[in-house]
């Protein structure tokens, strides 16, 4: 039954609280090693799906396998799973090293090797020196690595996390996404983690599960589900949504306002049909044009200063825009060159664009 | 109407207001502390004399004539007061242990029990803080006598476990229903049973407020009155309601050195709820659950 090198397995795996699927027909496997986000707003049940996992939740159908074994009647205390929780949930009562010491005294683990592996594993978080701190002494960010090295002690088949940079402020946790995935490199364990953040999840994950009320929408890679988006929840929620209502027309797409252009429409879609048009942000080129390219006129309306970029929001008929991204290199700032109600042209490749039903 | 229209005026310029008083920050009123040293004054100076005069050599309550032990060592000598200091001793330790345990289940049923009737019982439970005492040991002695109850020490503990249960209840379950359950999720996650995530994190995290309900109790029951009297058998009795018996007979200052001894277990029980969780290595207090504070 189990694949070689599958860590977990959800096979058909539904919960219900009440009347309300909070995690509907999930059917995805999990490679050992590798780094597996969940990724999606809140509520569309990827803690849930966590939750199962590290058995706080049984699932109301189907069966989830750790290592190839179902676990539906294991309790929390005998999985190979550990869990580095949003809240960090230290206990407070207890110093660092007790803190981190915790889950291999449970497991009786002779005291020589407890300290040893303690040392080890907050070496590994950068911990040294704070071993007799207690948690209320500590930083968020120093909290986090206790939370990490307390999980990543014991070696567990798969490690859980559940938004664990969510309490970090930008910078602090932009930081710790570096760490965590060379962590996860040097210790080769699976992480199954979970997210809100587009972009963290692009930044760190082998693959993601792109979750929408309980349903997973796409599963890829980052590039995949960045570059192809399979449907317009997934292109709207990652990355800047560039998404125009449209209609299938000859081959190509019309919009509201008339304009017609080429666009890649799958072959399922008719003419006549209903249909989203997706362009990313970057692909849009303003007031420049190469060969091939399809171009729409339209007015500024906004321009947003980001530092490296400047959005250039664009309205193409009343109610109808699009967003640029402009890099504001060396040689130009764009917001000399770009003002409010300014006319431009919009082009892009066709290949760029995207149709979505 | 064909007013001649004043030639529009400038736009109004806002003329700074006259520089008269700056605008007076809001000052605490001068009488405030006044009435705090009233409130500190009326409370103590009665029980500063008491302890004053405890140690007055001669029997006068109005003269102070000097320093002797002498009515301590009369309490002392005094076998039934002594056996009511004892018995109150001994009634408000079983209390206090009975109504700790009892108290903190009630605690634990009534945060995580999931039931429907959780609102009612939540409710139910404060029922004995508004209780009026006298009702309440009325009705004991009611029971204990229907039941062919003897009255002794032993209804008595009854009656001050009973009383007491709410008290340690309220003080832990506030504690309890602030304690992030992740954290016990994270014990349960590492490996630990659940009576081992209990022992080894429930109970220490919850254990500032539970040294707190304990000498809680204890100092409730030590020295309360009305309970002990209606519950309490022939003898030896509960020392408040031996001290009642006493002062039919007049006040002698045996009563002011009872009542000085009383204080100063009293005052040390207050300085063990501070000191207690320090010297466990915790920084907060139980004092400190009690007065609503959560870090000393």
């Amino acid at each position: 039954m189990n694949e070689a090198g599958e860590a977990i397995r959800f096979d058909h795996v539904t919960k219900r609280f009440g009347n309300m699927a909070a995690v509907a027909d999930l059917d995805i496997s999990i490679r050992q090693g590798e780094f597996f986000s969940l990724l999606g707003p809140s509520g569309c049940g990827k803690t849930t799906t966590l939750r199962m996992v590290a058995g706080f939740e049984q699932p109301s159908e189907g069966s989830i396998f750790l290592e190839g074994e179902p676990v539906e009647r294991v309790p929390p205390y005998h999985r190979n799973v550990n869990t580095v929780f949003q809240s960090y949930a230290l206990f407070e009562h207890l110093d660092v090293t007790a803190n981190v010491a915790f889950g291999l005294k449970r497991r009786k683990v002779d005291s020589g090797e407890i300290r040893e592996r303690v040392k080890e594993a907050l070496e590994l978080v950068q911990l040294t020196g704070r071993e007799r701190s207690k948690p209320r002494e500590l930083s968020g960010g120093q909290k986090q690595r206790v939370a990490l090295a307390r999980a990543l002690v014991n070696r567990p088949a798969v490690l859980l996390l559940d938004e664990p940079l969510g309490a970090l402020d930008l910078k602090l946790r932009k930081q710790m996404q570096v760490e965590l995935k060379g962590i996860q490199r040097e210790v080769g364990i699976t992480f199954l983690y979970v997210t809100h953040d587009q972009e963290e999840a692009l930044a760190m994950s082998d693959r993601i599960a792109v979750m929408d009320r309980g349903e997973v929408r796409q599963c890829g890679t980052p590039e995949e589900v960045y570059e192809r988006p399979e449907g317009p929840f997934v292109a709207g929620f990652i990355g800047i949504s560039n998404l125009l209502p449209a209609t299938v027309e000859n081959g190509g797409v019309k919009l509201p306002a008339g304009q017609r252009f080429p666009a890649p429409v799958p072959s399922e879609c008719s003419d006549g049909s209903d249909v989203y048009l997706s362009v990313r942000p970057e692909k849009i080129w303003l007031d420049e044009r190469e060969d091939g390219m399809v171009s729409v006129d339209g007015t500024i309306v906004e321009r947003v200063y980001v530092g490296t970029t400047t959005q250039v929001i664009v309205e193409l008929s009343p109610g109808v825009r699009l967003v640029a991204l402009e890099q504001n290199a060396a040689r130009q700032r764009s917001d000399d060159r770009w003002e409010i109600g300014q006319r431009v042209t919009l082009g892009w490749h066709p290949e760029h664009a995207l149709v979505l039903r | 109407m064909s007013a001649v229209r004043a030639p529009a005026a400038e736009p109004p310029v806002q003329a700074a207001p006259a520089p008269s008083k700056p605008p007076k920050p809001f000052d605490r009123p001068r009488f405030l502390p006044i009435f705090t040293g009233a409130f500190f004054v009326f409370m103590f100076a009665p029980i500063v004399i008491v302890a004053l005069f405890s140690f007055n050599s001669s029997k006068s309550l109005q003269r102070f004539e000097g320093f002797s032990l002498e009515w301590y060592r009369r309490f002392f000598e005094d076998e039934s007061l002594r056996e009511s200091l004892v018995a109150s001793i001994q009634i408000a330790t079983v209390t206090m242990l009975a109504a700790t345990a009892l108290g903190t289940m009630l605690a634990f049923a009534l945060v995580r029990a999931r039931s429907r009737w959780a609102g009612s019982a939540n409710i139910l439970m404060l029922v004995p803080l508004v209780t009026p005492e006298i009702v309440a040991a009325v009705s004991a002695l009611v029971l204990f006598t229907q039941i062919g109850w003897q009255l002794s020490l032993e209804t008595v503990m009854v009656a001050h476990i009973t009383f007491s249960i709410s008290y340690v209840t309220v003080v832990v379950r506030a504690r309890l229903a602030a304690l992030n359950p992740e954290v016990e999720q994270a014990a349960l996650d590492l490996g630990a049973t659940r009576w081992g995530t209990l022992r080894l994190v429930t109970l220490p995290e919850l254990w500032p407020a539970i040294v707190a309900a304990a000498l809680l109790t204890f100092a409730l029951s030590f020295d309360d009155f009305v309970l002990s009297f209606f519950t309490t058998g022939e003898s030896p009795q509960p020392l408040p309601v031996r001290i009642y018996s006493a002062i039919r007979f007049g006040v002698t200052p045996t009563i002011n050195a009872i009542g000085t001894m009383m204080l100063t277990v009293s005052a040390l029980l207050i300085l063990l709820a501070i000191m207690l969780p320090r010297l466990l290595g915790r920084r907060e207090s139980g004092l400190g659950v009690l007065v609503g504070r959560e870090t000393a």
